[in-house]
């Protein structure tokens, strides 16, 4: 049983859900460099590559800028995430259920659930671009916000709709398709880097007889810097270093990769989150930038950021079925996911009602080609809202034992809303986006560092307060830091 | 097992077949028509005999 199944289990109120992991269902090093390599592999890295091309990002700041902010993202699972994970062995919303309280739990698991809708809508655009290659129909460019074609609407609507109702019924099957994909689709992935390379040798007539060549090609080709598009925010190698980093940051620093690594023996483990960061956003967004800049090399007027037509330009047939693939198998999970997420709000609502609602309005959504193209910005606000619980986790874990004060806080005292902790959320969620909205889109790729030390900050003050009226005698043993394995 | 052992290794080499045609595409040895042939062809190997042993592997 590898860990896409365990975790699967864990969502679906399966084995271990309010209980530690025990010593006998623990998984090795093997079974979690499959799970990051395949989970990371997705039919959004097809955007995002491009995306960075479309901010006008230079070569040097985006290839040392995803090193940096990826080994930065790996450090975040194994230092801030694995610990936590291996000595507790609780799923995320149990250990949130016990610091928070039931209605804010409640609350942040429908901030969950409509943040996947959204993130599964794009997922089903990025499907929906293969059908235009056939189709024909035509598909939305870079600044279009609203559908711009029937056949467009159609096209992803036949993608959600199919989506959806696999979701709702054979979850498990696209689960096995996924993982049966997964070290196939890596090699399409980064058989479109060497095919779009090769393409713009010939195009510039570039003599390439070692890798300063390359180099010297990527920097005045591929990634040029300059300008962004219009409407787009000008990324440097910051920009490139904190979205590498926090684009996974609900996953790591935000804690909801603790429902996976609970199964890990040591919390080393984490270090396996190398190969999604590498392969996937590394290798296969470097890759999608370089078709979506040949591109634009051939037709500077054409900007528009369609994995479809991108991929079947480079690879043929075995391109187009990677975007469905790739598309499909990431969207269905997270469609499952945020019915799930729905569910636990409403537990007695039937899984396939749910889960259907929740394929609707991710395929609603995904008509609307504006989320897609604002990937970055979106993905990058995906990470901050779930931010601040992942900081309350971590000061629960390590710092309100030694300030006196008890964890798990509302499982002791048996609140069913923690104000600390929701003050915490909501607060820094208010600070962080009102520096966005004051300040400039731009911040919003920063915001979540400082948010980050504002949600730990408001967590541990308000907690002081709070819990004068924690009342000993509801007190019972915790597990807390050190008592455990490691 | 001796069929599942069968299956693996041809699984394996379709992954070769899938990526060469990229490298050899770079190295200016290939033709792109072809490329993309082969891929698919690799393709349709890979998903016919991977998904028997892997379908049994993932439980």
């Amino acid at each position: 049983m590898d860990t896409e199944q365990k975790s699967q289990q864990t969502e679906s109120g399966g084995e271990f859900e309010r209980e530690p992991v025990p010593q006998r269902s623990l998984l090795g090093f093997k079974s979690f460099i499959g799970m990051y390599a395949g989970e990371h592999t997705a039919g959004t890295e097809l955007m995002i590559g491009p995306l960075f091309v479309a901010a006008g990002v230079s070569a040097f700041d985006v290839v040392v800028g995803l090193i940096v902010g990826n080994v930065l993202a790996v450090l975040s699972w194994v230092f801030m995430c694995a610990p936590i994970a291996t000595r507790a062995r609780l799923t995320l919303y149990y250990q949130l259920e016990k610091i928070c309280g039931r209605q804010l739990v409640t609350l942040y698991n429908l901030a969950n659930g409509v943040m996947f809708c959204f993130l599964a809508g794009a997922m089903v655009t990025v499907s929906a671009t293969a059908l235009g290659v056939w189709f024909k129909f035509p598909m939305p460019e870079l600044s279009d916000k609203y559908p711009n074609s029937v056949g467009w609407v159609i096209a992803v609507l036949a993608v959600g709709t199919v989506i959806s109702l696999v979701a709702a019924y054979g979850y498990k099957v696209v689960s096995k398709v996924a993982n049966i994909a997964a070290p196939w689709m890596v090699l399409v992935f980064i058989a479109f880097g060497l095919i779009g390379l090769r393409q713009f040798i010939d195009a510039t007539g570039t003599q390439v007889t070692g890798l300063a060549d390359v180099w010297t090609l990527a920097k005045t080709h591929i990634w040029q810097g300059g300008d962004p598009h219009p409407g787009r925010v000008k990324f440097t190698f910051w920009h490139v270093m904190f979205f590498a980093w926090f684009c996974n940051m609900a996953m790591h620093i935000g804690m909801s990769d603790l429902s996976v690594l609970r199964f890990a023996k040591k919390s080393w483990y984490g270090i396996a989150a190398g190969t999604g960061m590498f392969l996937g956003h590394f290798l296969a967004w470097l890759a999608a930038a370089i078709l979506y800049a040949f591109q634009m090399h051939q037709d500077p007027s054409n900007t528009s950021v369609l994995p479809g037509p991108l991929a079947y330009q480079a690879a043929g047939l075995a391109g187009l079925i990677c975007v469905i693939i790739a598309g499909w198998t990431t969207a269905n999970p997270t469609i499952y996911r945020a019915g799930l997420a729905f569910q636990a709000i409403i537990p007695k609502s039937s899984r396939f009602r749910v889960t259907m609602i929740t394929g609707i309005i991710a395929t609603i959504a995904a008509m609307f080609p504006w989320l897609a193209m604002k990937l970055l910005d979106f993905v990058a606000l995906y990470g901050l809202v779930l931010m601040p619980m992942g900081a309350v986790v971590f000061m629960d874990f390590w710092l309100i034992p030694k300030l006196g004060l008890r964890g798990s806080y509302a499982e002791l005292s048996g609140r069913q809303f923690n104000w600390a902790a929701g003050a915490a959320w909501i607060g820094t969620l208010a600070v962080c986006l009102g520096i966005v909205f004051i300040v400039g889109n731009w911040t919003l790729y920063f915001v979540a560092l400082p948010g980050w030390f504002i949600a730990s900050g408001i967590y541990l003050g308000l907690s002081r307060a709070y819990q004068r009226q924690f009342v000993a005698s509801t007190a019972s043993p915790q597990i807390r830091p050190g008592t455990a394995q490691a | 097992m001796r069929t599942t052992t069968i299956l693996m290794i041809v699984s394996m080499l379709s992954l070769v077949a899938l990526i060469l045609p990229s490298i050899l595409f770079l190295a200016g040895s290939m033709e792109l028509t072809t490329t993309k042939w082969v891929m698919l062809a690799a393709t349709v190997v890979w998903f016919a005999t991977a998904a028997p042993w892997m379908w049994k592997q993932t439980g």
